[in-house]
């Protein structure tokens, strides 16, 4: 899929577990590593929100949109 | 404690019977009796151990003609481990309850509660990996039903349905 999801880079500049931004963001570690691989279906604006304020980013700092083409040349 | 209660019931309904014969029938009714009897044993009995895992074999086998099952399964595109605890948590999120589970195996048992047509199901659940994907084995059987009434085909919809709504994060 051409959205790529960075919450792992994002986690890792704010020196921030999983665990801690589960207990932040009140969404369980589970769904954030479903989000973090990628393997979600789709993302509400409230959960992206709540990321985001946690975070202390913009939505752009999580999601990526990367064409197909340059993803199949990599 | 609830095996504690679930054994006294048995104790109570097995001698309850054996306390009326004497009293309430004829001896022309003893073997309906006995029949009566031998159904809510082995009713109870089924309802005493659905519960565990541990006799996944002998709901799910073909030679149990006192229950229907379904099979069904689906590939996600989810690791093993993350799907297990996704399944769990989808679980427990719904109208089903979590009964057992087993770590090492990735095996999960749930149940669903008894409805006008149905004494209640078992939801057994097991993960395959097959590369990155997982496969999840659903087998849905009654515990004591012939005939499920389309109900195990409806529990794998609505848990299927509820995993894939549950992706949306």
């Amino acid at each position: 899929m051409p959205i790529i999801v960075n919450l792992d880079v994002m986690l890792a500049k704010r020196k921030l577990k999983l665990k801690e931004l589960s207990e932040r963001v009140n969404i369980s570690t589970v769904n954030l590593s479903i989000l973090k691989q990628g393997k979600a279906k789709a993302i509400r604006f409230s959960t992206l929100n709540a990321i985001c304020s946690a975070l202390n980013c913009q939505p752009g700092d999580i999601l990526e949109y990367v064409d197909d083409s340059v993803l199949l040349t990599e | 404690m609830k095996i504690i209660k679930n054994i006294s019931v048995v104790v109570i309904l097995i001698l309850l019977p054996s306390l009326l014969i004497p009293f309430h029938s004829k001896h022309d009714n003893l073997f309906l009796w006995i029949i009566i009897f031998l159904i809510v044993a082995f009713f109870i009995f089924n309802l005493i151990i659905r519960k565990s895992l541990s006799f996944k074999n002998y709901f799910t086998s073909k030679f149990n003609l006192f229950t229907n099952k379904v099979r069904y399964k689906k590939t996600f595109d989810l690791p093993n481990d993350l799907m297990y605890q996704k399944v769990i948590e989808v679980i427990n999120d719904s109208k089903f309850k979590l009964a057992d589970t087993d770590k090492e195996k990735f095996e999960i048992l749930a149940i669903s509660t008894m409805s006008a047509i149905s004494w209640g199901e078992n939801l057994y659940i097991d993960f395959e990996t097959k590369g990155n994907e997982t496969i999840m084995h659903f087998c849905s059987t009654t515990f004591f039903q012939m005939y499920d009434w389309g109900k195990n085909e409806k529990n794998y919809t609505v848990l299927l349905n509820e995993i894939e709504s549950s992706l949306t994060i």
